[in-house]
């Protein structure tokens, strides 16, 4: 997933230049994966967008609207659409700030303790995601440990099962090891006489991470964005189990639209929607990113 | 301020642990009723044992994530095995194409594929499932494999031909016998991948062939009971035994 293992160029098992073909040949299997089973889903779900709806059985008329588009900007729409981009935002800032810090906690270990801290951090990633989202059910959840904690300190506590609280912190539970993975791979790339460097000549804390930590851990800052904000606008399991299904993020709107409603189009404007959010996500991080190292090349020249 | 920092990250690695040791522990609770803790008991262990539409959900998340992660791991070594080792023109390209599913939201793939699958009127059942399920492990497939790939020494496969040994020989007798360890390790996060999948089985599955956590996220809406707790338990020591078996250097090789 970080973007050095998938861009470093091959060293290990490099061929003659014959048998090429064969190559290609290895590569159909993947390529018929991808775009059978990718490319031609997601023409067909564009093209779906734009199709009429048939208000009696459901599904698709065919033809041709602006409908399923414009109907965006209805206030139901609208509203899950603005909720679901402030949550999306908050939690990829929360999941950026913590992550940050994680892997450049981790960065700075001695070398031999760094994989340990790494694995402590891998094991709730893999962990069954409905699992880590009913733990906080179990631990928010009325005669749950919060609630017994707080009412033995003497709080009037009741259970915070459903609330948007227990909505945020299962999604920074779920999101986070995501965003740790990718600024931990380039600070591990970042000579570490570096800091030693900027202590000596009086920066502080704040100031080490402005000047040298943040800007060369950017890819891996950029692909956190990536791995969280838009990821979280397409959940739904995590509002209903845990925010009762007052306030649905986009996620839970596409599931109803297409399992309930039959609304197809309209499920599909709505995917378009997540779709293009994550084109443009990539879009601006990358160029983000391109405009910040030309800045620092100019400055180092 | 760095210690600060690192006292800060203790409490983060806490947070990271404390709602997976309230799963392990109220797994044995002995209370029914809410979260009152009553004592021990392993009795809804042996329940879960006990529940055949459970079982049966069991069965089909197995056989769907075996089929899946066999597929993904062998089209993963080819694709792998291509971009390592032989000079493909548009290389990033085809890499860039592979690693797709990864970037597009999982719900966008799960939707797209139950559009397809019914307008091309394919009842969605085990096939769709598997072929959803290879969709999104075979990123992970592929680039665990070519990490693997890429640590090997060259030096080796030109010993094997100097000492005139034919390209499917040196594959079969020096390379693959290497790539053992990744190939399982492809297998086995292909097969957790498909296992704990929720997001493209609620788009995939049909009547009959409802995966693990479909049936737990349905039981979960009804609410939280306490045999839930001793499975979310069993799949937390399966994910351990997991990590164990694909060590912590071939997952380091594609998180970070």
């Amino acid at each position: 997933m970080s973007a050095s293992t998938a861009t470093a160029p091959a060293r290990g098992l490099r061929a003659p230049a014959r048998g090429t073909l064969l190559g290609y040949l290895l590569l159909l299997p993947a390529v018929a994966v991808i775009v059978l089973l990718v490319i031609v889903p997601m023409a067909v779900i564009a093209r779906q967008s734009f199709a009429l709806s048939d208000p009696l059985l459901g599904g698709t008329m065919g033809g041709f609207t602006w409908d399923n588009y414009a109907k965006l900007f209805d206030p139901v729409y609208a509203k899950t659409m603005g909720y679901s981009l402030g949550l999306a935002a908050l939690n990829a800032a929360v999941c950026l700030v913590v992550g940050y810090l994680l892997a450049f906690y981790i960065s700075t270990r001695p070398a031999n303790r760094q994989p340990v801290l790494l694995m402590l951090v891998i094991i709730p990633f893999l962990t069954d995601f409905l699992v880590r989202t009913f733990a906080w059910i179990t631990l928010l959840g009325s005669g749950g440990p919060y609630v017994r904690i707080a009412r033995a300190l003497g709080f009037d506590a009741s259970s915070l099962v459903p609330s948007q609280f227990a909505v945020i912190m299962s999604l920074l539970y779920a999101f986070l090891p995501v965003a740790v993975f990718p600024i931990y791979a380039s600070m591990r790339a970042i000579d570490p006489s570096l800091r030693e460097a900027a202590s000596d000549l009086g920066a502080g804390w704040w100031q080490t991470h402005r000047r040298i930590f943040i800007p060369l851990s950017a890819t891996g800052i950029g692909s956190s964005i990536m791995l969280t904000f838009v990821p979280t606008l397409g959940v739904f399991v995590i509002p209903v189990l845990l925010g009762g299904g007052k306030d649905p993020l986009v996620g839970n709107l596409i599931v109803t639209l297409f399992t309930e409603f039959r609304n197809e189009p309209m499920g599909a404007a709505m995917s378009m929607v997540v779709l293009v959010l994550m084109l443009a996500s990539v879009a601006v991080i990358t160029g983000l990113l391109r405009l910040l190292s030309i800045r620092s090349n100019r400055r180092a020249a | 301020m760095d210690r600060v920092v690192a006292w800060f990250c203790r409490l983060v690695f806490v947070f990271l642990y404390v709602p997976i040791v309230a799963v392990v522990v109220y797994s044995f609770n002995a209370s029914e009723v809410s979260y009152r803790f009553t004592g021990l008991t392993t009795h809804w262990y042996s329940d879960l044992f006990h529940d055949d539409r459970l079982l049966a959900t069991l069965r089909t998340s197995i056989v769907v994530g075996v089929l899946a992660a066999l597929v993904a791991t062998a089209i993963g070594f080819l694709t792998a095995f291509s971009l390592a080792r032989f000079q493909v023109k548009g290389r990033a390209f085809f890499l860039g194409a592979i690693l797709i599913p990864l970037i597009v939201p999982e719900i966008v793939i799960g939707v797209s594929l139950l559009e397809v699958f019914s307008s091309i009127g394919m009842q969605t059942g085990i096939l769709t499932l598997v072929l959803g399920h290879i969709v999104i492990t075979l990123p992970l497939a592929t680039l665990v494999q070519m990490g693997a790939m890429a640590a090997l020494d060259p030096s080796l496969s030109e010993a094997a031909t100097d000492l005139g040994a034919t390209g499917w020989i040196t594959f079969r007798r020096v390379l693959f016998p290497l790539l053992r360890p990744s190939v399982l390790a492809a297998f086995l996060l292909s097969f957790t991948t498909s296992f704990s999948n929720i997001v493209i089985s609620t788009f995939t599955s049909g009547v009959g062939s409802t995966t693990l956590p479909l049936r737990i996220y349905s039981s979960l809406r009804t609410g939280l009971t306490p045999e839930l707790n001793a499975l979310g338990t069993l799949l937390v020591l399966f994910t351990l035994v997991v990590i164990f078996l694909v060590g912590v250097r071939q997952m380091r090789r594609i998180l970070a």
